[in-house]
């Protein structure tokens, strides 16, 4: 066997692409594609086979519990793992409601996955009676501002039964809202009806907790970060009107302020997938996890508990109801 | 240097060029099952929630990478020319890095109700995984053996895995009949 001296026109080609799809592979299988794998949630999970009694939970005036999951959408190990969890703590701390916080359905239409994404993770939930609202959130950009978008955006709202795009509930001693965060921007110039919905209906709410729902979080240390336009716009709006807690999602992580303005908030986005999440000034807690959050209010006391999949607990704190608002 | 010294040395550098190849061959078929093990540890899940994947690519990545050595070893014996077994090897490789990662993200995102129905029925994903992970080793291993017989078209056929186990397989019937043979026999009594 020789080593040769020169490369011959065969030689020359078969190496110089191999050579070139050695690089052009390994910037996008290191660069991209693995890392989709780790943050992403594609194989295939096993539902949760748990079996609950049916409306277990307190009901109470003074009283509401209740979980809030967002970006839970895949239908996955992982997003099968979360629900199971979700099950498992219902057994031991009923609720009586899901706050989903957007982004419940990926790698398709909702109306098509309804049952991967919603009904099999949640079936153990659903025939416990517990209810579900939605806060809607936009999971893909490509979606926005299209008729896919409208489309997808009203397919969740009338397999949910929701009653709008944006709207308010009460239950127990809270008031909840849910915005729509989504198409065209609930931060953006052409949409000031929504936040003078929710300026108006804060003034008139009477209850002794309000609890804010929507996607896109107004902090955030996370991937997508603080959402623009929110501190300007929404902010102001949420401090005025002494709102107690923000739900949110679309960062893949689990996120808690500092009381800003006497105003907590939460991303509790790690419903199957993660991503990395750093600190920033407003930081109490921030992690990159799978999780649920686990909400207990009983008459002026709120406990929080960030749940993850094998039952362990990230995070715990407890807000008390403001008073002369 | 003496001859038989440049010799050893020269045959010591293949044997550790077809290690680290095995070895990076195995690593490459690893990726895929690593990074979904990775997403789940660092999610809370843990333990064994993804261990069926992680046990299928080890059992594949293991078995090609102990057949790409074979390979080697006969490319090793039979090439005109050394870069011929590297440059046909470094195709292979590309072909296994893309195949064994694409294949399993196109499929599960491109058809993701079929396979969340196949679950529900109790279809054990492992083995669609380990479907497309052996789809993708075969891909590699085509790419290989073409590119090395295109570069060298003289060189003797290598035989694929059924070949050796057929082949293996007749010796094994063969040698009970050369033992068989070979006894003493009895000297005729009376």
């Amino acid at each position: 066997m020789s080593s040769g001296r020169g490369l011959s026109r065969r030689q020359f080609l078969a190496a110089g692409l191999g050579a070139a799809g050695a690089v052009a592979t390994g910037a996008g299988l290191g660069g991209y594609v693995w890392p989709l794998l780790a943050r992403e949630d594609l194989i295939p999970g096993q539902a949760p086979d748990v079996t609950l009694e049916p409306q277990a939970w307190i009901n109470r005036t003074d009283r509401l519990t209740f979980a809030a999951l967002g970006d839970n959408g895949s239908g996955g190990r992982q997003a099968m793992a979360v629900a199971e969890s979700m099950a498992h703590t219902y057994r031991n701390a009923p609720f009586g409601h899901v706050f989903l916080l957007g982004d419940i359905s990926y790698y398709g239409n909702f109306a098509d996955r309804y049952d991967d994404v919603f009904v099999r993770p949640m079936e153990p939930l659903i025939d416990a009676g517990v209810t579900f609202d939605l806060a809607i959130g936009n999971h893909d950009e490509a979606l926005r501002h299209s008729d896919e978008g409208y489309d997808e955006i009203e397919a969740e709202i009338r397999l949910l039964d929701t009653p709008g795009r944006y709207y308010t509930r009460t239950y127990g001693p809270a008031d909840v809202f849910f915005l729509d965060s989504s198409v065209p921007g609930l931060f953006g110039a052409e949409s000031p009806e929504q936040l003078e919905w929710l300026d108006d209906t804060l003034a008139s709410a009477t209850s002794q907790w309000r609890i804010v729902t929507m996607h896109h979080p107004p902090y955030s240390s996370g991937r997508h970060g603080s959402t623009p336009g929110a501190v300007e716009k929404l902010v102001p709006i949420l401090e005025r009107h002494h709102v107690d807690l923000v739900l949110a999602g679309h960062d893949h992580d689990y996120e808690r302020t500092v009381p800003l303005d006497g105003v907590t908030y939460v991303v509790s986005g790690g419903g199957c997938k993660t991503t990395k999440v750093g600190h920033s000034d407003f930081t109490a807690v921030a992690k990159r996890i799978l999780q649920f959050l686990h909400v207990d209010i009983a008459d002026d006391r709120l406990i929080a508990t960030c749940i993850q999949p094998r039952g362990q607990v990230a995070d715990r704190f407890e807000l008390r109801a403001r008073e002369g608002r | 240097m003496t001859p038989a010294r440049a010799r050893s040395r020269g045959s010591l550098a293949e044997a550790a060029g077809v290690v680290v190849y095995a070895l990076v061959d195995w690593l490459v078929i690893m990726a895929p099952a690593l990074a979904i093990q990775l997403a789940a540890d660092r999610g809370g899940i843990g333990g064994t929630e993804g261990i069926d994947l992680l046990i299928a690519s080890v059992l594949i990545a293991t078995v090609h990478a102990a057949m790409a050595a074979r390979r080697l070893r006969f490319e090793e014996r039979t090439a005109e020319r050394r870069a011929d077994i590297w440059i046909a090897s470094l195709d292979s490789l590309v072909i296994l890095a893309l195949a064994t990662t694409l294949l399993v993200v196109v499929v599960f995102v491109s058809f993701p109700d079929e396979h969340a129905a196949l679950a529900n029925r109790g279809f054990p994903v492992v083995l669609l995984w380990a479907g497309l992970q052996i789809v993708a080793v075969v891909l590699a291993e085509i790419t290989g053996r073409m590119v090395f017989r295109w570069l060298e078209p003289r060189a003797p056929h290598q035989p694929t895995v059924v070949e050796d186990v057929t082949v293996a397989i007749e010796r094994a019937h063969r040698e009970p009949d050369r033992a068989g043979s070979g006894t003493r026999q009895e000297p005729p009594t009376g």
